[in-house]
């Protein structure tokens, strides 16, 4: 079960919005404004579950980020969704080989991605 | 956490309070959609379990019965390692097994003693009638009680009815349910009869394996029968009900 997710995505506006919309079910929800941010959250707070945004000022980027995620099992190894805006196909490439579970292509869908948690939550063992 | 906020990623703040707006009201839509769809499996199993009780009426007890035999069913599903998912289904398609006798004369339902071959015939229609009243829906939760009323007198050496199916040929559901019919019915009090013990029930039970019953079922029974005995007992003392079977998904969840 998806119990905890952390959202990390620069845009205040956008992160507000799917932090409002995880609220229609009753996830453990924590923010951070960039993938550094990010990274220290994911040790902090051990999501079951990270949707990351691709394109994010910092050090790194969120295909960055969702290498170190994704390799590092010390970092619990939580499903990763990427939030990739319309027309970057590049960046879903890249992405599903940075190991990335799935993406949404912005601007998302709210119901899409209830959805999307659903059928990860259904993939896990319990 | 504080995070910084910079100008160039920020909306129109009115069309940022609209925008929260509209997912507020989507919110509320999403939880009355789920409630609303919620209802509507409720009410696909009130008119399953209404239809059951009408058929038990027609028999002779109470109901309880058939609801132990639904939670007796998930157990055994479970311990056999099926899915939850597949567990709950049987929960509640088990107990409709004998739904047919609804079709089934009183002259012959209710006859003392024992049948005539006719009479035997007429009475063993009841597993296609179920199958057939069952099988006209295509929810899921019929099409499996439709699949257990028609199989669970079959018997795994092929020599039950109707078709006389053996073996893994006979859907699993259905052999479930025939063991934990026979288990529950020879534990509890008849008209004719009084309740045998959990010890001589499960050696009538033993005695039927491979015969009547899966090996494999039997088997798996015998090593779980502590915990379906303490469920029995506890479903009887707090009189479980056709809510109880449900509503009991939500508990573990």
């Amino acid at each position: 079960m998806t119990h905890r997710i952390l959202i990390v995505e620069d845009h205040a506006d956008i992160r507000r919005l799917i932090h409002m919309t995880l609220e229609f079910e009753n996830y453990e929800i924590h923010e951070a404004a960039n993938a550094d941010d990010g990274l220290v959250a994911i040790r902090e707070f051990r999501p079951h579950l990270v949707l990351l945004d691709v394109m994010m000022p910092g050090s790194m980027d969120g295909l960055e980020l969702c290498r170190i995620i994704k390799s590092d099992p010390s970092l619990g190894m939580p499903w990763v969704v990427l939030l990739t805006a319309r027309g970057q196909s590049q960046d879903i490439e890249a992405g599903m080989k940075a190991g990335a579970d799935t993406y949404l292509l912005k601007p998302f869908s709210p119901l899409k991605l209830i959805e999307t948690i659903h059928s990860l939550d259904s993939l896990s063992k319990e | 956490m504080n995070l910084p906020v910079s100008a160039s990623t920020q909306f129109d703040p009115a069309a940022a309070d609209q925008m929260e707006t509209i997912i507020s009201d989507l919110g509320r839509m999403y939880q009355e959609r789920n409630e609303a769809l919620q209802e509507v499996a409720r009410a696909h199993h009130e008119a399953l379990f209404l239809l059951a009780l009408a058929a038990e009426y027609k028999d002779d007890d109470t109901g309880v019965h058939i609801v132990r035999i639904g939670f007796l069913a998930e157990a055994m599903a479970t311990f056999l390692g099926q899915p939850r998912a597949y567990a709950q289904l049987l929960r509640k398609a088990a107990p409709m097994h004998d739904i047919g006798k609804i079709g089934i004369p009183d002259s012959v339902l209710k006859k003392p003693g024992g049948f005539t071959q006719e009479e035997r015939q007429i009475m063993n229609t009841h597993a296609t009638i179920g199958a057939d009243i069952l099988g006209k829906s295509r929810i899921a939760l019929f099409q499996m009680a439709s699949e257990v009323a028609l199989t669970h007198h079959e018997r795994w050496d092929g020599k039950g009815y109707p078709a006389g199916t053996s073996g893994d040929a006979i859907p699993l559901s259905g052999r479930i349910t025939t063991v934990v019919d026979f288990y529950d019915a020879l534990t509890m009090d008849r008209v004719y009869r009084r309740a045998f013990s959990h010890e001589t029930a499960l050696n009538m039970m033993a005695a039927e394996r491979g015969k009547a019953f899966d090996p494999d079922i039997v088997d798996c029974f015998m090593r779980h029968s502590e915990e379906m005995l303490a469920l029995r007992l506890d479903l009887t003392a707090r009189q479980a009900t056709f809510t109880d079977l449900v509503h009991s998904d939500q508990k573990t969840k």
